[in-house]
């Protein structure tokens, strides 16, 4: 899958980055309506999502792939219970826009504003996050870095070209009687998973 | 240029009367400034960054070119295809050329205020292409036919039945005025548009030149889907929105969405450099491809302005609008007064610079220059002082009204004369007048108080009285040269002397050059920058000859004149810049050298309890001078006054020169807001540092709370000492 940087976390700051951040990007994220859940190995983080996936009643679910994702053996374990998994870019294109849960994994958090930081270059790993209703983000706990500044310090050592995007939270909108309201555009649920256990051969 | 022939008073009169609109912008103008301190509440150095981001785009405009040179070869260099638009024209041709070549039918735009500027939708249309807006705000004002009503929630002029009518109409079945249902609607409808679509444009928030990224910045997450899904990419940028490396991103990101809307961050922000992998179907299979992009760089007026030395400011603007949403008169009329589709006062400065000056023209007066603006503004931009800056450009094209012209270099520019006519003024006036009214006094000389009441002239003007009130001082400490300004001079002389009477208490010598006169605001107001020059230099030789320690001045108009205005009218003039600066030196505000005198001889030491006296912070004092802790430090210091805050204390009331009297249905709702927060304190004092509010402030009492009075500080002091 293409990439902007294969391994971001040769990047990431030596100081100030770990999961003594994770409070405060917790309560940014949360403010923002970002469902946090923090699953202390990938084996939590597999039952959280196939209960996601069952009290939602899905039927259909798009991803991309991770070490992390993997890890969690996620794939395996939707399929077990009758949902259509897709994993690859042609069948994302096809089966993104009528999926219930996009499935994809971000690189690290950003404490100041409670964002995650996307390395969308591929164009599958924009759809899983943009077009179903749900939008499910695997994430180690352990990346999170201080601020918006810190957070561009990263990406202008890896950014050359190809897309990158912040997510803070699901889709919204205030333009009618600036009454906020989820999923315009976007999902109108943005579920982060944030797992404390390294994974062996990176994090990502 | 856009409409001939605008009423603006009728038009000003129809928002005033919209109710949807004023109840929508009122409720805004009070929750914004909670939202925006909050979401600045983990920013440690708030200045700090503003200064930031404000240095930042000052070192690139002034190597725009350079930039420009650069954005385009690292974009290029990674796929992507830039284009620079002289003007509409040429980026229209561009684009709809591409269309045809590119066999494009299907359009969906995301937010791009540059693509509004040039109404490009229409000549889309016009071209036989289907363009359809997925901002939700956008693509209700499509459906309505309006234009933006403001940069960031561009239909807040419209109500929630309002808008299920359009989209009613829009989609042929009848929609609930259930805002969720609504929302939903709009995704459906707007999905089938993005999926269907060849070609996505988008505007960019940034342009990185280090590597050719452009970034965007959405909450609804129309511009990821607009710059993902389509095979096409169109960009439209200003080039304002330049910046030189991909780290500069963040002082715009770190502000821009706190102020624009009161987040940390918005739902999405998004960044594409170069050519990006789309799948597209063909013959029922899905194939990978690089999508096209193409950059356009609309220039319109920018570079002109990126060469001039004031205008090139607006380069530091990053269009949060958050200068429209503590602007008093825009939170009562709205975006749509402000003729072409930039609102607000920065608005009303990218309208002149990138539509008309005409358009200019027409607006110039909605600014009161009360600078609210400026201290929210994330890159700092001066927008009154550029809005002056626009009015003498076309008082020196086009000159001044014949009358207002007339006036300025018959009255104003000869100091007898024109103290002669205020002196008959004061006798003429008597059987019409029945209080103080008018601001910024040579005006209603030049007849434009039409609307108004005349001010009531004092029977015997201070300068008539100082022979009365001086007294000798043995030893004196300080020799202090008072200059009135008009207001203190002729309207409020009794400020005049308690002025006198705390500096002599001081034991200070106070003298008053006769051959002072009026400042030149209001004539710097309308944009006459000659006849100004000749005035300021009569002053400046007046208190030069005065030798004097210090010079003071009662009103912070005055002050903050000759503090900045005369340093900068002769900027082109090193003799006279010298002499501007020596004497600026001088220059105190009556506040802040009281409260320091009292502080140097240990009389600045609380007195609790007392009077309740409340106080209005005047927009030149408070934000144009930074004075605002001392005036009350001199209230707390004096016994017998209880200082009580008001809600919104420095927030303008509403006279501001020659607005108050030329719109005067804008003018009253402001004041009496003003008056309502004075009353809600239950001060039986409301104090002032500004003869100019305390006219303003003086008309609205009597009519709504005749039981407050409204004193100078100076008056206040001056009351409490012993003859």
């Amino acid at each position: 899958m293409k990439k902007v940087c294969e391994n971001w976390g040769n990047y990431f700051p030596t100081e100030n980055l770990g999961d003594h951040l994770f409070p405060e990007f917790e309560k940014r994220a949360s403010a923002a309506s970002t469902e946090i859940f923090r699953a202390k190995t990938a084996l939590e983080a597999q039952e959280f999502v196939t209960n996601l996936a069952k009290f939602t009643n899905a039927k259909k679910i798009v991803t991309v792939d991770s070490p992390l994702q993997n890890a969690a053996g996620i794939n395996q374990q939707l399929q077990s219970m009758g949902i259509a998994v897709y994993t690859d870019v042609a069948d994302i294109a096809e089966h993104a826009e009528s999926s219930d849960i996009g499935i994809s994994t971000v690189e690290f958090g950003i404490a100041e504003s409670g964002s995650v930081c996307m390395d969308g270059y591929a164009f599958e790993s924009r759809l899983v996050s943009m077009l179903p209703p749900i939008h499910i983000a695997f994430m180690n706990s352990n990346n999170i870095v201080l601020g918006i500044t810190e957070a561009f310090d990263i990406i202008s050592k890896v950014y050359d070209r190809g897309y990158i995007s912040f997510i803070t939270g699901p889709s919204r909108t205030a333009d009618i009687e600036r009454v906020l309201t989820i999923g315009v555009h976007g999902p109108s649920r943005f579920i982060l998973i944030a797992i404390d256990e390294e994974v062996a051969g990176g994090v990502l | 240029m856009e409409t001939n022939n605008r009423n603006l008073k009728n038009e000003i009169a129809e928002k005033l009367g919209d109710e949807v609109l004023r109840g929508a912008l009122g409720r805004f103008a009070e929750a914004y400034p909670i939202a925006r301190a909050k979401a600045y509440e983990n920013v440690e150095d708030i200045d700090a960054l503003r200064n930031q981001l404000r240095a930042m785009k000052i070192d690139t405009v002034a190597n725009i070119e350079k930039v420009a040179d650069k954005f385009e070869t690292e974009a290029t260099k990674r796929g992507a295809k830039v284009f620079r638009a002289k003007d509409g024209d040429a980026l229209k041709k561009y684009l709809i050329d591409l269309c045809q070549e590119k066999g494009v039918k299907r359009i969906v735009k995301s937010k791009s205020m540059a693509s509004e500027e040039i109404h490009l939708n229409h000549s889309l249309e016009a071209a036989g292409l289907h363009v359809k807006e997925t901002d939700l705000g956008e693509w209700i004002i499509s459906l309505a036919g309006h234009k933006p009503s403001h940069m960031v929630m561009p239909a807040i002029h419209l109500n929630k039945e309002q808008i299920a009518g359009y989209f009613s109409k829009e989609l042929k079945q009848e929609i609930p005025t259930d805002i969720p249902i609504m929302v939903q609607v709009a995704r459906q409808n707007l999905r089938k548009e993005f999926l269907l679509a060849d070609m996505g444009i988008s505007g960019a928030n940034f342009g990185i030149a280090e590597n050719g990224a452009i970034g965007l910045v959405t909450n609804e997450g129309n511009a990821r889907l607009a710059t993902t899904l389509p095979r096409v990419h169109v960009v439209i940028m200003g080039y304002e929105k330049l910046i030189p490396n991909i780290t500069d991103a963040a002082p715009i990101l770190r502000t821009l969405p706190r102020n624009a809307t009161g987040q940390l961050m918005t739902s999405y922000m998004t960044m594409v450099s170069g050519q990006t992998p789309v799948m597209v179907k063909q013959d029922g299979k899905w194939i990978e491809q690089e999508k096209e992009l193409h950059i356009i760089l609309l220039d319109n007026g920018r570079l002109k302005a990126a060469h001039d030395d004031k205008f090139k400011e607006i380069y530091q603007c990053v269009r949060c609008a958050s200068c429209l949403n503590v602007c008093p008169i825009y939170t009562l009329v709205g975006g749509h007064v402000y003729g072409h589709i930039y609102a607000g006062g920065i608005g009303a400065i990218l309208t002149a610079l990138l539509n008309s000056q005409e358009d200019f023209d027409k607006i110039n007066e909605l600014c009161i220059g009360c600078r609210k603006c400026v201290d929210i503004c994330p890159g700092k931009i001066n927008i009154p002082g550029l809005i002056d800056e626009l009015r003498s450009q076309t008082v020196k094209e086009k000159g001044l009204p014949f009358g207002v012209r007339m006036v300025f270099e018959n009255v104003l520019a000869n100091r007898k004369v024109f103290h002669n006519l205020l002196r008959l003024a004061s006798i003429g006036q008597k059987p019409f007048t029945t209080g103080h009214v008018i601001r910024h006094l040579p005006l209603f000389l030049a007849g434009m108080a039409k609307d108004r009441s005349l001010p009531a002239i004092a029977d015997v003007p201070l300068r008539d009285r100082i022979g009365k009130i001086t007294k000798k001082i043995v030893k004196p400490t300080k020799r202090v040269a008072l200059f009135a300004g008009c207001n203190t001079d002729f309207v409020f002389p009794e400020t005049g002397e308690a002025v006198y009477k705390v500096l002599q208490d001081l034991n200070m010598e106070v003298i008053f050059p006769e051959d002072q006169s009026c400042c030149g605001k209001p004539l710097l107001g309308m944009g006459d920058r000659d006849i100004a020059k000749k005035i300021a230099k009569r002053n400046i030789v007046a208190f030069e000859e005065a030798k004097a320690d210090v010079i003071l001045s009662s009103c912070p108009t005055c002050t903050e004149t000759w503090h900045e205005t005369y340093v900068d009218l002769f900027a082109d003039d090193a003799e006279w810049k010298l002499r501007a600066e020596k004497i600026a030196h001088k220059f105190k505000e009556f506040t802040s050298f009281v409260a320091e005198s009292y502080a140097n001889t240990g009389r600045l030491t609380s007195a609790p309890g007392g009077t309740k006296v409340t106080y209005h912070d005047s927009c030149h004092a408070k934000r144009g001078l930074g004075i605002y802790k001392e005036p009350r430090a001199l209230l707390d210091a004096t016994s017998g006054y209880e200082l009580v805050e008001m809600k919104d204390c420095d927030k303008c009331c509403g006279m501001a020169g020659a607005f108050g009297i030329k719109y005067t249905e804008i003018s009253m709702p402001i004041l009496k807001q003003k008056i309502t927060n004075i009353k809600d304190t239950g001060a039986e004092i409301i104090a002032v540092g500004c003869p100019a509010c305390m006219m303003q402030i003086q008309g609205g009492l009597d009519k709504q709370a005749p039981h407050i009075k409204v004193k100078h500080i100076a008056q206040l002091l001056a009351d409490k000492i012993k003859d």
